[in-house]
């Protein structure tokens, strides 16, 4: 048993890190990785954007928004991969690669859930670091990047970490518009051996077992990092903030 | 809008005329029409719920109104104002809150200097600099890298008014600034208050604080039911105080 796992390994480890590349396209881990990586890259401005648009007093801007998020969290993923591998060449006219299609899947569906979280810890603030900062002149937009976001969004890292973790394991229902990841590069392994399925499996399990726990493992520590330095334990760092370096001395 | 309200004098940094607004169908503010003079120190009390955070809070606009104006030098702070223009006027208007509202992810220092940064454009260097003046000015200097959670309540009571005077305003407001603190750190946020009263600075304060009232305030507004039912010096309002409600107010607050 261990015996076949290694000999599998040792036959197709390229197929399944890279695919057929460079005699086809990239796939494999690698495609994993950068699909998830893209995936949560573009999806974390986009729930930004998102989480905006669902705390703004516009009714133009909440609703519609509102709508995407309920629906998107509503349905399960598949449904949405299925829907934008048929609709959305169907609607342009156009033949869209299957990985551009589940990008764009996995960045709405990820930007549904983030924004949720990132809206939670916009509101976890209270209204009191908004009016500070409007009293000293800070416009809504200067408010957002200079006080709320730097706060929110450090106290959100643990979540975006899980939701890093949860869009990996989404990454595999790309193989049922032949996505070409890691899943599909695994059994296009077991299709040529046919008779070695849970071997194959199990070492498809296992690589993605590893990713995630080691993400997950990842994730524990900067939350216990996070809760300490809430707490006042430890000195914070000096520049906490992702976006601005409005602390930065000369 | 009351169009027909004339911009006030130039000794008059704020005039509020005909201050309405509700909460649905509770009117928490039912017409204030007040001034304060360039340098006055305006002490606001009255029962909790009676609307005095509403009332200071509409002056930088942190609070719509329904009606009436709010003039401050001169400019109506609520008539439509470009976002541009509204930010400007704010920041020409110091205000602390009961619960501080410092900026937790910043040091002191950074609290005080960020917005003239951000906010004027001031270099970064210059910014700190004139920020670890005004922490001194508090009493703060060597606090000036610690973080808020670091810091107990006075100290960031202080760091707080710093930072509002880090942009310069004529004019500061002050809503319970030490109704959060224990009573041992009352003191020291006062005696800042009452330097900047001495240093000629424009004030309104709400504060149950009657010491500080009595030392400090050229006027006293007292507030009951949304509307200014008493305007007195202090001498007037603490030994003769007019209206029956201002009355038993004082005799709960000796209790
Ligand atoms: N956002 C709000 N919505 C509804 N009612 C409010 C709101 N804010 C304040 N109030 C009500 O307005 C009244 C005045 O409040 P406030 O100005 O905070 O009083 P004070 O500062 O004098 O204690 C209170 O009865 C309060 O319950
Ligand atoms: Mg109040």
């Amino acid at each position: 048993m261990i015996h076949d796992i290694i000999a599998i390994i040792d036959e197709y480890w390229l197929l399944l890190l890279i695919g057929q590349y460079p005699n086809g396209p990239l796939g494999g881990l690698a495609n994993t990785l950068i699909l998830s990586a893209l995936s949560i890259v573009i999806a974390f401005p986009f729930a930004i954007l998102l989480a905006f648009a669902r705390l703004s007093k516009y009714r133009v801007l909440r609703w519609p928004v509102t709508v995407l998020v309920y629906v998107t969290r509503g349905v399960p993923l598949l449904m949405l991969v299925l829907w934008s591998y048929f609709l959305v060449p169907l609607l342009t006219g156009a033949d869209v690669p299957s990985f551009l299609t589940m990008l764009t899947t996995l960045v709405v569906y990820q930007g549904a859930f983030l924004s949720e979280i990132i809206r939670a810890g916009i509101v976890a603030l209270g209204p009191g670091q908004m009016d500070a900062a409007r009293a000293l002149g800070h416009g809504w937009f200067g408010a957002m990047r200079y006080v709320i976001l730097p706060q929110a969004l450090y106290n959100m890292i643990p979540s975006m970490l899980s939701t890093f973790v949860a869009t990996i394991k989404d990454t595999t229902l790309g193989y049922v518009i032949n996505v070409p990841d890691l899943t599909f590069a695994a059994s296009q392994v077991n299709n040529q051996l046919l008779t070695q399925p849970f071997q194959v499996f199990l070492i498809l399990a296992l690589t993605y077992y590893v990713i995630c726990w080691s993400l997950t493992a990842l994730t524990n520590v900067v939350e216990r990092r996070i809760t300490r330095r809430r707490a006042g334990l430890a000195a914070p760092r000096r520049q906490l903030s992702l976006i601005t370096n409005a602390t930065e001395q000369p | 809008m009351t169009a027909s309200v004339s911009a006030p004098a130039k000794d008059q940094t704020i005039r509020l005329a005909d201050v309405r607004k509700s909460y649905g169908d509770f009117d928490v503010l039912k017409g204030i029409d007040a001034t304060v003079s360039r340098g006055e120190v305006v002490v606001i009390c009255g029962p909790s719920g009676s609307g005095k955070s509403t009332l200071i809070r509409t002056v930088n606009r942190l609070e719509e109104i329904n009606s009436g104006s709010i003039f401050f030098e001169g400019q109506d702070i609520h008539a439509p104002l470009k976002g541009r223009e509204l930010n400007r006027l704010r920041s020409r208007i110091g205000f602390v809150f009961q619960s501080f509202n410092l900026f937790p992810h910043l040091s002191a220092v950074d609290n005080v200097a960020m917005s003239p940064i951000r906010v004027k454009g001031v270099p970064a260097a210059e910014a700190h600099e004139k920020a670890l003046k005004l922490l001194d000015r508090v009493g703060l200097r060597e606090k000036a890298n610690s973080y808020p959670a670091q810091l107990s309540g006075g100290q960031q009571q202080r760091v707080a008014i710093a930072r509002a005077l880090a942009m310069e305003p004529p004019v500061m407001l002050f809503d319970e600034p030490t109704s959060a603190l224990d009573p041992e750190m009352v003191g020291e946020v006062l005696s800042v208050m009452k330097s900047l009263a001495a240093e000629g600075m424009t004030m309104m304060c709400v504060t149950h604080e009657m010491g500080f009232a009595r030392d400090v305030a050229d006027r006293i507004w007292f507030i009951d039911g949304g509307r200014i039912i008493e305007t007195a010096t202090p001498d007037e309002f603490f030994k003769n105080p007019k209206h029956p409600r201002a009355q038993r107010f004082l005799a709960d607050l000796r209790h």
